[in-house]
């Protein structure tokens, strides 16, 4: 029972950082039915370029503080709503009237070229990452609750909560709903459709980049390919709870993390890979609109 | 009436001349096996081309589903391990010596047909699912492929097999890229290849047209996946070990990388793009770090300036091309469409209710009605795009609850869409030869053989083509792209393309839309002329009421799903309902005594 427990710990707390990205893959798809590939390797940008300001400004050297985190957090947070900026600015607008197809192989492109390119000016070493304080874990009943899992829940839940609000009750959020339901309408009632999407891809990014940080302070080590499982799997946990859905992200980010550590924590952690994908294919089998998704047929 | 000694000859000759590319090429290839391949000085040399060999096999093979059939496949290298994995574990414990190779073709022939057997199993589910999902299946299911075999002792685990038997040399890697090649072009220029073609250009029309997309998608997927088997076994023969570190989501990334430099879709294409992305890397040795940097932008700067690829769709072979002599229609009657009581809702909204209709021989029916009638649902359900929700439809007798759009194109009944739907990016040519599909019976492995029947049938496909776009006053437009067609050519090119499949009923969902009065009327008169000359039925939706008071025979009214009148255009034309319908109740009941008096007995 505690191993039960204490794997459903460690599940949120990566489930916590997959609903993280799962939002931004979600949002994306909602505004132009577009899986952007690259946002896993925004995810790895987020934790680098969190690693290269820590290592300047408040690295292990100098005492790690909470402060110095939320600091670097707002750092990395800027720099990537800046490259998701651009990223949709150079490589997907000037796609948007093309074939899916284009784009998809555009977004593996950007992809391959944040990952390979990191690994040019990083190096392909994982390096040690360390910007939360260090404290000890607390154990509660043989439970072992790391002061990181505590820290990545409540951030997560704080930043979900903070994201239904700006989808819900803001004049850009309602924008947002109304490029996702048809963007065409949404010009001819006045919305700037260029602005909402540029919005949504920094939004995304600047959710990724604080879920960047905290894996890489989960695991404490960064490197250039750390975004391409994360983001894969968190693309599954945006279909398991149905893409393009807010509250589906988060709950298939949950589901996902759960399903995983109780995986590898029962039969062997080399499994754990498998299991996001085998869920994606059930979930497409069984019900491809996700959870909490809604169908749709073409129109003829 | 040929002597049986004089077309069993010319059966052998065309079976000779269908294998002889082969039978040129083994004898060149084992030549430069025995006179080059083995001196020390080429050892690098032909490393690289047979790196060369294995990649064409790769780009060609993912190029029959990404390509030709429009789907996004990025799991190439999952196939890819397992024939390679399969077929090692099988040599590893075959004989020490193979002097014929016959162990190694039948190690090389177990992993492809496993590969194709994962294909099918890994296609037939997922290729339900549009572009984007598929792309993300495939990849999963390619690394789920690659860690069950870093899991399992059998496959050696992470470290990988070896000793690998060198069952693989120069002379065997390309004589499986010719088969691959001739396998490739060979199903591309038929009828099936254009089958694949429809899929990629309108999923929606092909079925239309006949076409069981789903299966199209599932036999390219497996015949790719079989292909990726191939080089798989021969990568493990001829570089004698394998490891799974080497069938990762990058290897399968070159690979797309690959026919979309190519061009997507074109078979010479991808077979210059694996040649030039297998050398470069040689040449970029100092620039090893950035060997991936540079390919992705290279793949974002072509999507951006030539999203087509380097060549496109087209192939280097396409400027060799043939003139064809007329053809035939032939001549057939039975019974037609019976609907009784049909009723779709969609959700909450009821879009045709208690819809009857029956469609005689050589009828010409009218479906007349104001905006958002149901007009356009009508057709969806005649032709199973949507399955009513009550009531029954029957075509030639056969219920058709249950049947795909395919099978009801199958049954013969033919459409056109409102909003055309052609095979933009296809010749006018190729669209209408597309909707011949469903009338030929030669297998894909006939159309590879080159076999008599499928020589036979597609000279039987071309000239019916040719002679529809003749009726349609379109042969001269034969080569163009449909997409460069102006508007009215275009609705023509829709209908040639819905009279190929062989309708006994012809639905044409408003053909005139979007003309002038004056080429309204001749279109009338073309129809009715298509009537007369292929005997067909037709059933057509037309805004325009006096437009189709000329030309049908008898009209049926719906309003808002309803079927509120029908019967000879005279009694339609004086319907008080009809009126108020188009014109509104207020003008009905103004203008009642004048209405009553034009429309009266005539």
């Amino acid at each position: 029972m505690t191993e039960f427990l204490q794997h459903i710990v460690d599940g949120l707390s990566l489930g916590a950082i997959y609903a993280l990205i799962a939002l931004g893959y979600t949002m994306v798809y909602g505004v132009l039915q577009l899986i952007n590939f690259a946002h896993g390797d925004v995810f790895m940008l987020g934790a680098m370029v969190g690693w290269y300001a820590s290592a300047r400004w408040t690295g292990e050297a100098k005492s790690p503080s909470i402060w110095g985190a939320v600091l670097v957090a707002l750092f990395s947070m800027i720099v990537c709503g800046l490259v998701g900026f651009v990223i949709e600015r150079l490589a997907y607008r000037p796609l948007r009237s093309s074939p899916k197809i284009n784009s998809l192989i555009t977004a593996i492109g950007v992809s391959f070229f944040l990952e390979y390119g990191g690994q040019y000016v990083f190096g392909p070493n994982p390096r040690a990452f360390g910007v939360l304080p260090r404290h000890p874990n607390h154990v509660y009943a043989g439970i072992n609750i790391g002061y990181v899992d505590v820290v990545t829940i409540v951030t997560s839940i704080v930043l979900m909560f903070v994201l239904q609000r700006i989808v819900f009750h803001t004049r850009m959020g309602t924008a947002m709903r109304a490029v996702s339901w048809n963007p065409q309408v949404a010009a001819l009632m006045g919305v700037n459709v260029d602005v909402v999407i540029s919005f949504t891809f920094v939004l995304g990014s600047v959710l990724a980049a604080v879920a960047g940080i905290l894996y890489a302070s989960k695991y404490p080590s960064v490197h250039p390919l750390m975004g391409l499982m994360p983001g894969l799997k968190a693309f599954v946990a945006a279909v398991l709870g149905g893409i393009g859905n807010v509250p589906g992200a988060m709950l298939g980010g949950f589901l996902l993390g759960l399903a995983e550590q109780l995986v590898s924590g029962y039969t062997s952690s080399s499994w754990r890979d498998a299991v996001a994908f085998g869920i994606l294919i059930l979930i497409l089998l069984v019900k491809p609109s996700g959870l909490l998704g809604k169908g749709t047929t073409e129109k003829v | 009436m040929s002597f049986a000694a004089g077309s069993a000859l010319r059966q052998m000759s065309r079976v000779a001349r269908s294998w002889l590319p082969f039978f040129i090429c083994i004898p060149i290839l084992w030549l430069i096996e025995k006179n080059l391949a083995v001196l020390p000085d080429w050892e690098y040399a032909f490393q690289n081309i047979n790196h060369i060999g294995i990649a064409i096999i790769l780009a060609v093979s993912l190029n029959l589903v990404n390509g030709l059939t429009g789907q996004f496949s990025i799991g190439h290298a999952g196939f890819m391990a397992l024939g390679g994995y399969v077929s090692a574990v099988i040599m590893m414990r075959g004989p020490e010596e193979d002097p014929y190779r016959l162990f190694f073709i039948v190690a090389v022939l177990c992993g492809a047909s496993t590969a194709a057997l994962a294909g099918y199993i890994v296609g037939k589910p997922s290729l339900r699912l549009r572009g984007d999902y598929l792309a993300i299946v495939t990849l999963g299911f390619g690394e789920i492929i690659r860690v069950i075999i870093e899991n399992t002792p059998f496959f050696g685990g992470a470290i990988g097999l070896s000793p690998i038997p060198h069952r693989a040399d120069f002379a065997w890697i390309w004589a499986v890229v010719i088969i691959t090649l001739l396998v490739a072009k060979r199903l591309r220029d038929s009828t099936h290849g254009r089958a694949f073609l429809s899929v990629r250009e309108d999923e929606v029309a092909a079925e239309a047209m006949g076409i069981d997309t789903t299966g199209y998608k599932v036999r390219a997927f497996v015949i790719s996946a079989f292909f990726a088997g191939v080089a798989g076994a021969l990568s493990g023969a001829f570089e004698g070990n394998l490891a799974p570190q080497s069938f990762t989501f990058v290897r399968s990334f070159e690979i797309v990388a690959m026919v979309v430099l190519g061009g997507m879709g074109s078979i010479t294409g991808a077979t210059i793009a694996a040649v030039v992305l297998t050398i470069l890397p040689e040449y970029l040795r100092a620039l090893a770090n950035l060997r991936m940097v540079i390919y992705s932008v290279a793949l974002i700067v072509l999507m951006l300036v030539r999203p087509r690829g380097l060549l496109g769709t087209r192939e280097l072979w396409d400027f060799l091309r043939k003139k064809l002599p007329p053809f035939k229609p032939d001549d057939r009657a039975g019974a037609l469409i019976d609907v009784r009581s049909a009723t779709i809702r969609f959700g909450g909204l009821t879009a045709v209710s208690d819809f009857s209709l029956q469609v005689k021989p050589r009828e010409l029916i009218a479906l007349i009605g104001p905006n958002g009638a149901g007009k356009t649902t009508v057709f969806n359900l005649l032709t199973g795009v949507y399955p009513p929700t009550d009531g029954s439809i029957r075509v030639m007798g056969r219920d058709t609850r249950g049947l795909a759009p395919h099978d009801i194109a199958h049954l013969g009944v033919a459409r056109t869409f409102q909003n055309i739907r052609l095979f933009r990016e296809l010749s006018a040519y190729d669209n209408v030869r597309i909707a011949c599909h469903h009338l030929t019976s030669e297998s894909m492995a006939a159309a590879v053989r080159h076999g008599d029947l499928s020589v036979r049938e597609e000279t039987w496909i071309s000239d019916r083509a040719q002679e529809l776009l003749n009726v349609m006053g379109l042969s001269a437009r034969r080569d163009e792209l449909a997409k460069n067609l102006p508007y009215g050519e275009q609705r023509r090119l829709e209908i040639a393309r819905a009279l190929a499949t062989g309708p006994q009923v012809l639905l044409l969902d408003e053909p005139a839309a979007g003309t002038n009065s004056r080429e309204k009327i001749e279109l009338m008169e073309l129809i009715r002329s298509i009537r007369d000359r292929f005997g067909v039925a037709i059933v057509l939706i037309e805004h325009d009421m006096k437009l189709v008071m000329g030309v049908s025979e008898r009209i049926l009214v719906l309003d808002h799903g309803v079927t509120i009148a029908k019967g000879l255009p005279r009694e339609i034309q004086s319907n008080p309902k009809v009126i108020e319908a188009y014109l509104g109740e207020k003008y009905a009941k103004e203008h009642a005594a004048q209405i009553a008096a034009a429309g009266g007995p005539a």
